[in-house]
């Protein structure tokens, strides 16, 4: 590639993905037969941010990786989660990351939260509509300019929607979805948020076989991230071996019931 | 029918490199300098938000002297080249010596070939790691590419400061000593830098992926006491 210059009609601005698409960078997504798709992801607002949870099994008609990245740090305040295909996805997340990093030295100044959300509209609308393999993402991220946790949704079209509870993305969304609408309060603390969105996964994982559970044999947990004014953090496999080794302990003591209350 | 008269080429080239050198002469200067463990770029600009100095990719830095339009949209083409070539490839393929090339052929280019050349000098600059060294490459308005040891001065004045802050930095010192040189080679003899007419860019290694920082008067302000 050369020294990319336009001139002041033609100039893509501070939009890699424009500038990609005009530099002939990017190839319209092909559909492939083989996919590996599937997970849950669940995001959980508290009182000081957000907590996101998301299971770590790639499966196609089988298990293709047991220890997959579906949550991801778009910047220092951002993560993104993905859902559906995997090569679709992991792509989304590599121009997501370079879009939001591209604007802030191209302009000198950060994107907003609700930019970036916003931003990713088109990217999900060109590739659902453009790709047999369909990828939904799940935005979360601390407001610096609001000073608070954000979560945004999206819809297959693009859409996108600010949850101001939890949201839910993947194959095991009515698992994870009804066990954080029966426990969701507002203004949790961290811990119970925690708690509550492993729960989530764990639920899930219970229920849909295309979301890995924790794997006590390996060793391999969901992953947590939380999200605060101090920016995009992942928790060690320790918090995450604990959190699941207790709800499994809780789970077995009652028989595999979760039996009324919430545990 | 319009007439052309011959104009030699020498001439053509002097006349070329007159206009751009009295353009370029009339911004503030830059001094980039080696310190112990990263690059400091120091610029004079009275302006807090047009910027002669930015990052273009985890570890390369651009500083530009002259029009400002000019060498902004050169900045803005060396982050899409970078970010375009890390996208392609890999982060670690994306290389300031090849970017300098491309900035040395359109600065060239547009010098015999353009309308008008470009009033503009420019530096990229480099923190080495175990894969490349550390690297000043300066850039003139005709093209001309020198890789620079230790320091370089863009702008008008450059052969004054040059020889003001070589006197001054023996060695590469610490980044407060380094700034404090380069300070007292763009004030000169007679005048002081107020901290809000600096701005100071930093490549660094603190432990992100992305070197670069840009400090507040505060830093410094803290930095040149």
């Amino acid at each position: 590639m050369g020294l990319p210059l336009f001139d002041a009609q033609s100039d893509p601005g501070p939009s890699f993905v424009r500038f990609a698409e005009m530099a002939g960078l990017t190839l319209p997504p092909a559909p492939s037969e083989h996919s590996a798709h599937a997970t849950t992801v669940a995001a959980v607002r508290y009182a000081d941010g957000v907590v996101m949870v998301g299971d770590r099994q790639a499966t196609s008609y089988y298990v293709a990786n047991r220890d997959v990245r579906k949550i991801e740090p778009a910047d220092r305040y951002t993560a993104l989660a993905i859902s559906g295909s995997a090569a679709r996805g992991i792509e989304f997340i590599r121009l997501a990351q370079l879009s939001f990093e591209h604007y802030e030295k191209m302009s000198d100044s950060a994107l907003s939260l609700e930019g970036k959300a916003n931003y990713l509209s088109p990217l999900i609308q060109r590739n659902n509509l453009t790709s047999a393999l369909v990828v939904l993402p799940l935005l979360a991220g601390w407001d610096l300019a609001h000073q608070c946790g954000r979560i945004f949704e999206y819809d297959g079209a693009g859409g996108c929607y600010e949850r101001h509870d939890f949201a839910v993305i993947g194959s095991g969304s009515p698992f994870a979805d009804s066990t954080l609408r029966l426990g969701y309060r507002a203004d949790m603390n961290r811990d119970d948020a925690l708690a509550l969105a492993a729960l989530a996964i764990y639920e899930a994982a219970d229920n849909d076989p295309s979301t890995g559970g924790p794997d006590f044999v390996r060793s391999i947990f969901p992953m947590i991230v939380t999200l605060t004014s101090e920016g995009f953090r992942e928790l060690d496999q320790d918090v995450a071996a604990s959190t699941f080794r207790s709800i499994n302990d809780r789970r077995s003591e009652s028989g595999g019931v979760a039996g009324g209350t919430l545990r | 029918m319009s007439n052309y008269f011959y104009v030699a080429p020498e001439q053509l080239i002097k006349d070329r490199a007159e206009f751009a050198q009295k353009g370029i002469a009339r911004g503030r200067s830059i001094v980039a300098a080696i310190f112990d463990v990263g690059v400091v770029l120091v610029a004079e600009n009275p302006s807090a938000s047009l910027y002669k100095i930015s990052e273009i990719y985890d570890r390369i830095a651009f500083a530009g002297v002259g029009k400002y339009n000019e060498f902004d949209r050169l900045r803005e083409a060396g982050i899409r080249w970078a970010d375009g070539t890390g996208y392609t490839y890999s982060r670690e393929d994306v290389d300031a010596r090849a970017l300098a090339n491309y900035y040395a052929q359109h600065l060239g280019d547009m010098f015999t070939e353009g309308q008008k050349p470009l009033e503009v000098e420019i530096l990229v600059a480099q923190l080495g790691n175990k894969f490349r060294p550390t690297k000043l490459y300066r850039i003139a308005y005709e093209g001309t590419i020198s890789d620079e040891e230790n320091f370089a001065v863009l702008g008008g004045d450059a052969e004054t400061i040059k020889g003001r802050f070589a006197a001054l930095e023996v060695g590469h010192l610490s980044l407060a000593d380094t700034l404090k040189n380069a300070v007292t080679a763009l004030a000169g003899p007679e005048r002081e830098l107020p901290v809000g007419d600096l701005e100071v860019g930093v490549l660094e290694d603190r432990g992100d992926r992305r070197t670069f920082a840009r400090l507040s008067d505060e830093q410094i302000a803290g930095l040149l006491t």
